[in-house]
């Protein structure tokens, strides 16, 4: 298999069970049939970015598929929608085009500048976070990027990046993913606790857990790629269907607190024994092999999640039926994976 | 014995509570039965596996993802402290009545934290005691969301701080196994990570922390579950730091400092005791004056210190059954409990006492004075437990819930077990503390009556045993009327003891001063963030570009 | 040959620069149609007269479609366009630099141009919220990453250029959602 495909594969397994899990989820004035489609055809994408075999095929992709989703409809303008994508592309294509051309070794460091906010932009994170309208249907959202689309683009720009930069640009490339990721988490963590809009609350819950996954990326042993997988994984397989779960509760203002809602904060709190809590030993394991402090900053952070998940978990209402189903399939896939995640991590050629 | 029998203490109850569960789905409670039995089957399973084999077994499913391998191991240290946990939470799932959906999650709570006494190794050990944290405060919850219960981020960042030791042992020393890890691995950084995990998985601060709030609940039906499976897990972890050091911790100082802070906690709690309103606040202070006690010899470092504190852990374990199941009014069930629980000769509180105390002394220099403090401690328990039995009751818990029968015969047993002392620490403390500390850790001359230190001996099954008659002759001849519950003053009151609370709820309430609000305008700074303005934008873009020149 | 890249690179700067200052249909085509045409010139020496026609070929139908729809006439420099004239020129001045000074090799031209389309591609999609100027500047800046492959040893072959063409022509179709379509 095609080692870029090989390396998405996890991600793209993850995101496939992410289509069946947002069918189940749904609130019922989600046309299921539009669910469908949109997420048929962002699968169809993904697979093409991840099959890629050069960045800016991926780069053309991504571009095609941005104009796809934001020709879907929504709320917002046009436009708007294609900001993100569109910036996305012209930053990796001045990556790439700094990556080729000859001059000084400065030139190199600017293309990993652009391939780290080109990532940043695509997928929608600090500084490049897409404007969310709370009332947007999700499927037509920020949060396609950010939890669906996301992943998988990752995951082939910092995989190609390895190829397009030379060597001495690595150590920068990584460095900015790092720094990018504790402002994410930093960001995200406390606006997912003190923003006034619930939907605004979980799109920076998805924040902060990318903040996870590009300091996993950044820190270039195999434990942080290991490390950013699995936290991929859970916004694929837990975070995201969790979101589509609490819409109608959103919509009608219904925070609850039941047991459930404290499992499902659990999950999102990255707490044993779930996904999360797995991503996050192997987070420390990389950051301590390569610089300790990092590993002391970040499980200081890891402890910002507590609140907002608390108060997203509330936002989930009390599910029933058909959602109460899904809601126990994602908790339970979550704790097989957070108990197991070695079948993952081989998938992925790990 | 096939190895994968080692499996059996953590599937029974987990097995137990899929059944429960799955009948629960078709509406079908199966009460008390099924939970009792699935707990009992654990701890059956367990003396099972350990009687019929007596040494370490092992068992290794290969690696998991993570750095770790499914690494079980069944020795001594986790024979004591699987049965610290199983035993009582057996007791309390057989007798309290809970709804399907409270003893699953029960049972899964149980099922945890076996699994983080049989961990072979230390992220092992977090995955699983972060499980069964994250259970506990889910059981409580489920229970009665608007009660006290132990604070979620304390319980995560404890399990959380416990991974990352292991994963810096694994990065240092190749491997978080507990006897594999290589000494030099064992630094005074890596060891304060560890013992701050530990303090903070077992609430074991001078100051009353979840152990002693969890009593204030209207139902103590989920508190009993939550002490019986999650407290003992931080003494367990800082045994296994005796192992990890190759018998020993880093430095002495980490003794020191350890031994000192159980005292703190030891004679915290018993301030508060003897200051306590009502019985039930009393009766709080117990699980954490054990605590303290336990944590002051256990961190000696020596045999005997180690041995009598596991004794006290045990002793502890069978309150954390006793508790729960007693009423919130005047009896002899209360009187026995409180007798029991203060250490009353010639009960097991007051033989460990007397081992801890001894052993302090024959550790010598400030250690020695420890066991001084630890003494006046003591003393002030007595004065607590006397004013104690005149005490109004409490709140009060459901009476559905309450045993007082068995929780009199439970706080009995610790009394009269008491001559047995020497039994249990050959049978149970003794191989445990043998485990860890290697070839120092045997006590010369162990055997089921007497109990030899480097110093004395302690005879005592011929000591107890007269004593244990003289206080049932005593009793039958005079019952209860000579006892006079009547209000007795408080000893002395602590100061400074609400400034926490206080301190909590300035912060809480604590807003920016008005005339500075226009400086931090949070809902405008997130319009600017999460605005898509072109403008941040392109100054991001140059700012990354900027550092990466430097 | 110098000079010939060079005027394909004047072409490719100033048909992004037409798609910058364009509010008209007819404007936006001329620009696309004329940035496509210097880049595909530009393209030629290093990935193939395939790549070439390819991306003139995308380029040129994009231009004919988005002529059919859209706000109508030029528009060329409306009011208020002083902000985009200058983006173009600060574009141009700095790709220039970048290009001929800062970089080194051959191919200078070809760097120039892809690097004036990107940014003013870049900062077109801030200054309009017309959904076909929008598909418009898609279009172009999908030439100008194909073309980055004409850059340094061609591994890529000529798929990146046909989709790029693809992807440039198909935008074009893509159908607007009433409230948001001109």
């Amino acid at each position: 298999m095609q080692p870029e495909l090989q390396a998405n594969l996890s991600v793209l397994v993850a995101a496939a069970a992410a289509v069946v899990l947002a069918l189940v989820l749904s609130p019922p004035r989600m046309s299921r049939s539009t669910l469908v489609a949109n997420g048929g055809a962002g699968l169809a994408g993904m697979v093409f970015i991840a099959a890629a075999p050069s960045l800016e095929l991926a780069v053309l992709v991504l571009l095609a598929l941005g104009v796809l989703h934001a020709g879907a409809g929504g709320r917002r303008e046009f436009a708007v929608r294609l900001r993100g994508p569109i910036a996305a592309a012209a930053l990796l294509g001045l990556a790439l085009f700094f990556a080729r051309v000859q001059g000084p070794d400065v030139l190199s460091r600017f293309a990993a500048v652009g391939l780290a906010a080109g990532l940043a932009a695509g997928v929608g994170l600090l500084p490049y976070i897409h404007e969310l309208d709370p009332e947007e249907p999700a499927a037509l959202s920020p949060i396609v990027w950010i939890g669906f689309v996301g992943p998988v683009l990752a995951t082939a720009v910092v995989l190609r990046a390895r190829e397009v930069l030379p060597a001495g640009a690595g150590g920068a490339f990584g460095a900015m993913l790092i720094g990018l990721g504790l402002l994410n988490i930093v960001w995200g963590t406390v606006a997912s606790w003190r923003t006034e809009a619930g939907a605004a609350a979980w799109h920076y819950s998805f924040v902060a857990d990318w903040g996870l996954a590009l300091c996993g990326f950044g820190l270039t042993v195999s434990e942080g790629s290991s490390a950013a997988l699995l936290v991929l994984v859970s916004i694929l397989i837990g975070r995201l269907p969790l979101y589509l779960a609490s819409r109608q509760a959103l919509r009608e203002k219904t925070p609850t607190e039941r047991p459930i809602n404290l499992v499902v904060a659990a999950v999102l709190a990255g707490s044993a024994p779930f996904a999360g809590f797995a991503a996050r030993v192997l987070l420390f394991r990389a950051a301590t092999q390569l610089y300790w402090p990092l590993a002391l900053v970040l499980a200081l952070l890891m402890l910002l999640w507590l609140p907002g998940s608390l108060r997203l978990g509330q936002s989930l209402g009390l599910p029933r039926g058909r959602q109460a189903f899904g809601v126990g399939v994602v908790v339970a896939l979550n704790v097989l994976i957070g108990l197991y995640p070695l079948p993952l991590l081989s998938l992925a050629g790990r | 014995m096939p190895s994968i029998a080692i499996t059996g203490p953590i599937l029974v109850p987990l097995l137990a509570a899929a059944v429960i569960t799955t009948f629960g789905f078709f509406r079908f409670d199966l009460g008390r039965g099924a939970s009792g039995a699935g707990a009992w089957g654990a701890v059956a399973v367990l003396l099972v596996l350990w009687l019929s084999v007596r040494s370490t077994q092992e068992l290794n499913l290969g690696p998991l993802g993570y750095g770790s391998s499914l690494n079980l191991r069944l020795d001594a240290v986790a024979f004591a402290f699987g049965l610290m946990v199983s035993v009582p939470s057996a007791v309390l799932l057989t007798l309290q009545r809970r709804t399907w959906q409270e003893a699953a999650i029960a049972m899964v709570g149980l099922a945890a934290a076996m699994a983080a006494v049989e961990a072979g190794g230390v992220v092992l050990t977090a995955v699983a005691g972060g499980t069964a944290a994250t259970l506990a405060v889910l059981l409580l919850d489920a229970e009665d969301i608007q009660a006290p219960r132990p604070r979620w981020s304390v319980m995560l960042a404890a399990w959380l701080a416990l991974g990352w030791a292991g994963v810096i042992f694994q990065v240092l020393g190749g491997t978080a196994v507990y006897p594999a890890v290589p000494v030099a691995a064992v630094t005074a950084p890596v060891f304060t990570l560890f013992a701050v995990a530990a303090l903070m998985a077992s609430g074991m601060f001078p100051w009353r922390s979840w152990p002693a709030q969890l009593w204030a609940r209207p139902s103590l039906r989920a508190a009993g579950m939550a002490i019986a499976t999650v407290y003992p897990l931080g003494f367990y972890l800082l045994v296994r730091a005796y192992e990890v050091g190759d018998g020993r911790y880093p430095r002495q100082l980490f003794n020191v400092l350890l031994a000192s802070l159980g005292i703190l906690v030891a004679l915290g709690a018993a301030a508060r005791a003897q200051a306590a309103a009502t019985r039930r606040e009393f009766l709080g202070e117990v699980i954490p004056g054990f605590g303290g006690f336990a944590l002051m010899t256990l961190a000696l470092g020596t045999p005997l210190g180690l041995e009598a504190a596991l004794i006290t852990l045990a002793t502890a374990a069978a309150f954390a059954a006793c508790l729960p199941l007693l009423p919130d009014r005047a009896g002899p069930a209360s009187l026995v409990t409180i007798a029991a629980a203060v250490g009353l000769p010639p009960g097991l509180a007051f033989g460990a006492r007397v081992l801890g105390i001894e052993s302090t002394f024959e550790a010598g220099d400030l250690l020695g004075l420890i066991g001084l403090a630890g003494a006046a401690g003591w003393a002030l328990w007595m004065v607590g437990a006397a004013r104690a039995i005149g005490l109004p009751a409490g709140r009060g818990h459901p009476v559905a819930e309450t045993f007082p029968k068995i929780a009199m015969g439970i706080a009995l047993l610790t009394l009269v077990a008491g001559p047995a002392a020497a039994a249990v620490q050959a049978g149970l403390a003794g191989p445990a503390a043998a485990n860890v500390l290697g070839g120092s850790g045997a006590t010369p001359g162990a055997n089921l009556t007497t109990v030899v230190t480097v110093s004395t001996v302690l005879p005592a099954l011929t000591l107890f045993v007269p004593l244990l008659l003289i206080a049932a002759i005593g009793y039958g001849l005079a019952g209860t009327a000579l006892i006079r519950g009547q209000p007795r003053p408080v000893l002395f009151s602590l100061p400074g003891s609400t400034w926490m609370e206080r301190a909590r709820a300035a912060l809480r309430e604590a807003t920016i001063p008005e005339q500075y609000r226009s400086l931090v305008n949070l809902p405008a700074l997130e319009s600017a963030v999460a605005g898509g303005r072109p403008l941040l934008w392109l100054a991001a873009l140059v700012a990354l570009a900027f550092a990466v020149t430097r | 040959m110098v000079i010939a890249e060079a005027a394909a690179a004047f072409v490719a700067w100033f048909g992004a620069s037409v798609i910058v200052l364009a509010d008209g249909r007819r404007g936006v085509a001329l620009g696309l149609a004329l940035t496509a045409a210097g880049l595909a010139f530009l393209a030629w020496p290093s990935a193939g007269v395939g790549a070439a026609i390819v991306i003139a070929a995308g380029g040129l139908l994009g231009a004919v479609v988005r002529n059919r729809s859209g706000p109508a006439g030029w528009v060329i420099m409306p009011a208020g366009s002083t902000p985009r004239l200058i983006l173009c020129v600060a574009a141009a001045l700095v790709s220039l630099w970048i290009a001929a000074s800062v970089t080194s090799g051959d191919g200078a031209a070809l760097r120039f141009a892809v690097l004036c389309v990107v940014v003013q591609m870049g900062g077109r999609l801030f200054t309009t919220r017309d959904p076909s100027i929008t598909l418009a500047a898609v279009a172009a800046l999908a030439l100008a990453v194909a073309d980055t492959v004409a850059i340094g040893p061609n591994s890529s072959g000529v798929a990146p250029f046909i989709v790029a063409a693809l992807v440039a022509a198909g935008v074009m179709f893509v159908r607007l959602p009433a409230s948001n379509a001109a």
